[in-house]
């Protein structure tokens, strides 16, 4: 075995199939379209993450405000996630932060400075999408998505970023995005009669050995749950992916 | 007055190469190298886009033979020009978020 360190996201079935966690200081991208579970993810990354492992996290949104965020946590049952806000314990940067004075920057200055202190340990940047909106040209957009990852690895965060972007399909054109990351995992759901399947799909772990297959998932009270034993639920044959 | 100067000078031969070029932050030698441009025209232009705030000084990195190089990026993203009286050019200048984080990531590799 390796001595790569791994930080675990305490969310049941997942580490198991990234063989053991993510690696530390490392960036992953979470892709899925609206209502994937992305966003819960990131809320129970960083939950679980003082809740379990005594780590500080930075949750970064640009989606919603603080409030919506409180709700959208503690729906799921995340009973502490204010109080841990308010002990400083999770650093919310809501939309009404960030978008301060029509601009990125002057919130930009007060999380590199945040970010200096080393106290944190998990970042979530919820989306990409939105932070790619403050730069003009699809070169400048990878060049300072690479500074960004960049400047969170040397300050000692793993990061998870939400991505609006459903499964890419072979033939078709992958984000960029998707190569400047560490590790990337998608969020997939089909529709059902009853409502919907989930699953999730680890596609690239740097460093890592890890489970490629496609898993199904839950989301329930107390968040999501991956189901490492996919033939309980017999999902597809060997030959049957659709991927 | 100011406005047909800035013109003046973004007209000049190969002060639109030099911004087009300089989107990452480069040396004088290298766009003389790169676009084929004498040297001493090279520094004359950078010194007129500099002057007018087109282009900035980024940096002064140390040279693999430890020489000090200065190295220059653009300060402009577009520039817009109204015909209607008077004659108005509208900078653009690259976003604050942008400049934030490469401020960021320059101090990461120093340390």
């Amino acid at each position: 075995m390796s001595t790569i360190e791994l930080t675990k996201t305490g969310i049941e079935g997942l580490d198991d199939i990234l063989n053991g966690g993510i690696v530390k200081n490392s960036t992953t991208l979470i892709s899925g379209n609206p209502g994937a579970g992305k966003s819960i993810l990131g809320l129970q990354y960083i939950y679980n993450g003082v809740e379990l492992f005594d780590e500080k996290g930075i949750y970064l949104t640009f989606e919603e405000n603080a409030a919506d965020l409180r709700e959208a946590a503690e729906s799921i049952g995340f009973e502490n996630w204010q109080q841990y806000v308010e002990d400083g314990q999770i650093n919310v940067y809501d939309k009404q932060v960030l978008l301060r004075e029509n601009d990125f920057g002057a919130a930009l200055d007060i999380l590199l400075e945040d970010l200096d202190n080393e106290e944190y340990e998990r970042l979530v940047l919820d989306s990409l999408t939105m932070f790619q909106l403050f730069f003009e040209s699809e070169r400048e957009k990878r060049t300072y998505l690479l500074k960004f990852t960049d400047i969170l690895s040397e300050n000692n965060l793993t990061t998870l970023m939400t991505n609006e972007q459903g499964t890419v399909f072979p033939g078709t054109d992958i984000g960029l995005e998707n190569f400047l990351t560490d590790g990337n995992i998608y969020l997939l759901q089909t529709p059902t009669d009853s409502g919907v399947n989930r699953y999730v799909w680890v596609a690239k772990m740097r460093k890592q050995n890890i489970d490629s297959d496609i898993f199904p998932m839950e989301i329930t009270q107390g968040g999501l749950t991956v189901h490492k034993n996919a033939s309980a639920f017999s999902m597809m044959g060997e030959d049957e992916s659709p991927l | 007055m100011a406005s047909e100067e800035l013109l003046q000078t973004l007209g000049n031969k190969y002060s639109a190469e030099i911004l087009e070029a300089t989107d990452e932050p480069q040396s004088a030698q290298e766009l003389s190298d790169e676009l084929g441009i004498p040297i001493a025209t090279c520094y004359r232009r950078i010194d007129e886009l500099t002057e007018h705030d087109l282009l900035e000084l980024h940096d002064n990195i140390l040279s693999d033979d430890r020489r000090r190089i200065k190295i220059y990026r653009r300060n402009v993203d577009a520039v817009h020009v109204e015909f209607d009286e008077p004659l108005a050019v509208d900078i653009d200048e690259r976003t604050e978020v942008a400049n934030k984080l490469d401020e960021a990531w320059r101090t990461l590799s120093e340390s």
